[in-house]
């Protein structure tokens, strides 16, 4: 079973192409795993209990993005694989926590954001960077062994 | 898991993105379109509310509840969201109905399904390869035993009979090709409460092909398998490890053995047959001139018996060359059965065609010319059954009756086809004997076989040879009722089995040792009796020596005491 598996299944609009400059697979695959992460970073940078320099739309934008990438490992058996699968896994998990506290703050107990509330969201978002960043690393890692 | 999830997820990868990447954007547009906020205000719809709104509409369910009443904004950006939405949903939802539609993804859960309660079975099992007129057969007789049955098949058609079949216990069926290691070992064939493999297919280079694979998975295992020409045979019994069985070689052999010494076929068909049975009829084969029509493989196999046996015979077959010397006759049958000169004078006809409705009306048409004459027929199909039947032929071969009867016997009670095996080679007269003691013993009804084993590490054993080594313990205490040793209950030992050593028809009085197995036929009652003498030292105290020893520590202590005081 070759090491770059995850890259030879069919992503919509694509098909598998041996070309020798671009491989549209691979670009996707790379684009939605980096930009899970920026996303992610953006969300997360800013003081931590200060409620408005974590805008809510950048956190919708990272847990789309972060289910998109999770999808997009999906049926990918190799160890390598599994492993980008487990990182986008725990990532979507700690964005959808983070989602849940604001909902539940700012809806069902019906309070305005406080410091602790921010800052409980925004570190469950840095764990969510810390596995991106595992992913982007994995995906850095494996580039470079099929660059040499 | 495996295989099923990982193949559901990576064909769902494409509408599940699509999915997602719809919501998103529908969820960020509601909530960045201008509204109106509780006052009346511009303002903007939270992210939540939106989700919320969106969540509703994408699955038509439309609820229609919103926070506040919609800017005209927010209403055209819904109109968008809706029709998009629920495309990605239809798109979605299609893409599921159509993975389990998909062939491939349902042999693979299928597979998945079987795989997993294989693996779960935790009592004793057979697998099965082939489940055509014999396989279904020994399955349904496997099962009123009560074993659990692993069926392998390649035909769809076939394993989806066994759904609606009438088991005790549903089996396990799968259909695949036996033949692949991968089939074997899904179907349990590492397992340790996996019996035997018995291989039943139609072709004889399957069951060649599933018996080796089997052998080389797992050398421990049991393999039976069925072999119709003699070379296949001789090869698989060259191999070594497989007990073969050929159904035409074994019929022969069996005509064999009733042209010597009837009583011995009489008894064997007695004791394998079903519990209850009373004892067939003494088939006394005649011993003038056979006609054999059809001279295959099973002709073939019946005329060597009969030249063994010193039978004149003379054999019909269309499109086979004339060989005068062996008796052969190049014939299509119709002509000459009605005209044959030899059928006048024959006393046996063997109509073993492959068609039953050609070994039909040869036994018709020779009747007509010779109404005495004693008829062996062939069924082929069970379909024909009634038909045959109607023949009322002196015996009927029907191979998948002879395969059951064969296999359950190596299955079941292997100890019980190594006494008949002796018995074909011992005097007529034991045979007799046999038989007179089991019905005085034992009952009119065909009695179910087992073996007992003075296992030592059997506690009831242990107490017997070594706790009361100083009373010797007899094949009678072994038929004694364990509540009232006075009386006896019904069954008959019928051989002792002690190294290499053989004793057949051991006397009550014979003593046992230790690691003996004795061949027991009786009603079934008798044998579940026995097994006390395995678990119980107290029972085997009782029938030996008349008391039976305290069990608890305490009163073992009181009784040591008091007999120290005596």
């Amino acid at each position: 079973m070759s090491v770059d598996i995850h890259h030879t299944g069919n992503i919509p609009g694509s098909s598998p192409r041996r070309s020798a400059f671009v491989n549209l697979e691979k670009v996707i695959f790379g684009f939605f795993i980096i930009f899970a992460c920026t996303l992610n970073f953006g969300f997360f940078i800013g003081d931590l209990e200060r409620a408005e320099l974590h805008h809510p739309m950048e956190l919708l934008a990272a847990v789309v993005v972060n289910l998109i990438a999770t999808v997009l490992k999906f049926g990918d058996r190799t160890h390598l694989g599994t492993t980008h699968l487990a990182t986008s896994l725990v990532a979507s998990l700690q964005l959808l926590a983070a989602s849940l506290v604001w909902v539940w703050r700012l809806y069902v107990t019906q309070l305005p954001l406080d410091g602790e509330v921010t800052a409980a969201i925004v570190s469950l978002s840095g764990g969510a960077l810390l596995a991106n960043l595992f992913s982007v690393i994995l995906l850095l890692g494996e580039t470079l062994r099929q660059g040499r | 898991m495996g295989d099923v999830l990982f193949l559901a997820l990576r064909r769902l990868r494409a509408p599940l993105i699509t999915l997602i990447a719809i919501y998103g954007i529908s969820v960020g547009g509601l909530a960045l379109i201008p509204g109106l906020d509780a006052q009346g205000q511009p303002g903007r719809m939270s992210i939540f509310h939106a989700f919320y709104v969106i969540s509703y509409t994408a699955t038509t369910i439309g609820f229609g509840e919103i926070p506040q009443p919609f800017s005209d904004a927010q209403r055209l950006w819904v109109t968008f969201t809706i029709y998009v939405s629920v495309v990605a949903w239809a798109y979605a939802l299609g893409s599921v109905i159509a993975l389990t539609n998909n062939a491939t993804f349902r042999n693979a859960a299928a597979r998945h399904m079987f795989t997993r309660r294989v693996r779960a079975l935790n009592e004793p099992f057979y697998i099965i390869c082939g489940y055509g007129q014999s396989g279904s057969r020994l399955a349904h007789s496997l099962d009123r035993l009560g074993n659990r049955l692993v069926l392998l098949d390649p035909e769809p058609h076939r394993v989806d009979r066994i759904a609606i079949a009438d088991f005790a216990t549903a089996p396990l069926a799968l259909v695949a090709d036996a033949r692949l290691a991968d089939v074997l070992e899904d179907a349990g064939i590492h397992s340790p409460h996996c019996q035997a493999v018995v291989a039943l297919a139609g072709e004889d280079s399957i069951n060649q092909a599933v018996a080796i694979g089997a052998r080389f998975l797992n050398p421990a295992v049991q393999i039976v398998a069925r072999e119709k020409s003699r070379v296949a045979t001789a090869n698989l019994e060259a191999f070594g490890g497989v007990q073969v069985i050929n159904p035409f070689e074994t019929f022969a052999f069996n005509l064999g053995v009733a042209l010597r010494n009837p009583e011995v076929l009489q008894l064997e068909e007695w004791l394998t047959a079903e519990p209850g049975t009373p004892c067939p009829q003494l088939i006394r084969l005649p011993r003038g001139q056979w006609i054999l029509v059809g001279y295959g493989r099973f002709g073939r196999a019946i005329a060597d018996v009969l030249d063994r046996s010193g039978v004149k015979w003379k054999a019909l077959e269309p499109g086979a060359m004339p060989n005068v010397d062996r008796g052969l006759v190049h014939d299509d049958y119709s002509a000459s059965i009605a005209n044959d000169p030899d059928i006048a004078s024959a006393d046996a006809i063997f109509a073993g065609a492959d068609v039953d409705a050609v070994n039909l009306w040869v036994t018709t048409l020779a009747r007509r010319a010779n109404p005495d004459i004693f008829v062996v027929i062939r069924q082929n199909h069970t379909q024909d059954r009634a038909l045959v039947e109607a023949a009322r032929a002196d015996v009927t071969f029907v191979q998948s009756e002879l395969m059951v009867h064969e296999c359950l016997q190596l299955l079941k009670t292997p100890m019980l086809g190594r006494f008949l095996t002796r018995l074909r080679d011992a005097d007529s007269a034991v045979a007799t004997a046999t038989k007179q003691r089991v019905r005085d013993e034992s009952g009119e009804g065909s009695p179910s076989a087992w073996t007992f084993e003075c296992d030592t590490m059997q506690p009831g054993m242990f107490a017997a040879f070594f706790q009361l080594a100083q009373h010797p313990f007899r094949v009678a205490h072994l038929v004694a009722e364990p509540t009232q040793p006075a009386e006896r209950m019904r069954g008959t030992a019928l051989m002792i089995e002690r190294g290499s050593d053989v004793i057949l028809l051991p006397a009550a009085d014979t003593a046992l040792r230790p690691g003996d197995r004795v061949l027991f036929v009786g009603p079934p009652m008798t044998r579940r009796l026995q097994r006390r003498y395995l678990t119980e030292p107290g029972t085997v105290s009782w029938v030996l020596t008349g008391t039976e020893p305290p069990h608890s520590w305490v009163f073992r202590w009181l009784h040591q005491r008091m007999r120290g005081a005596v």
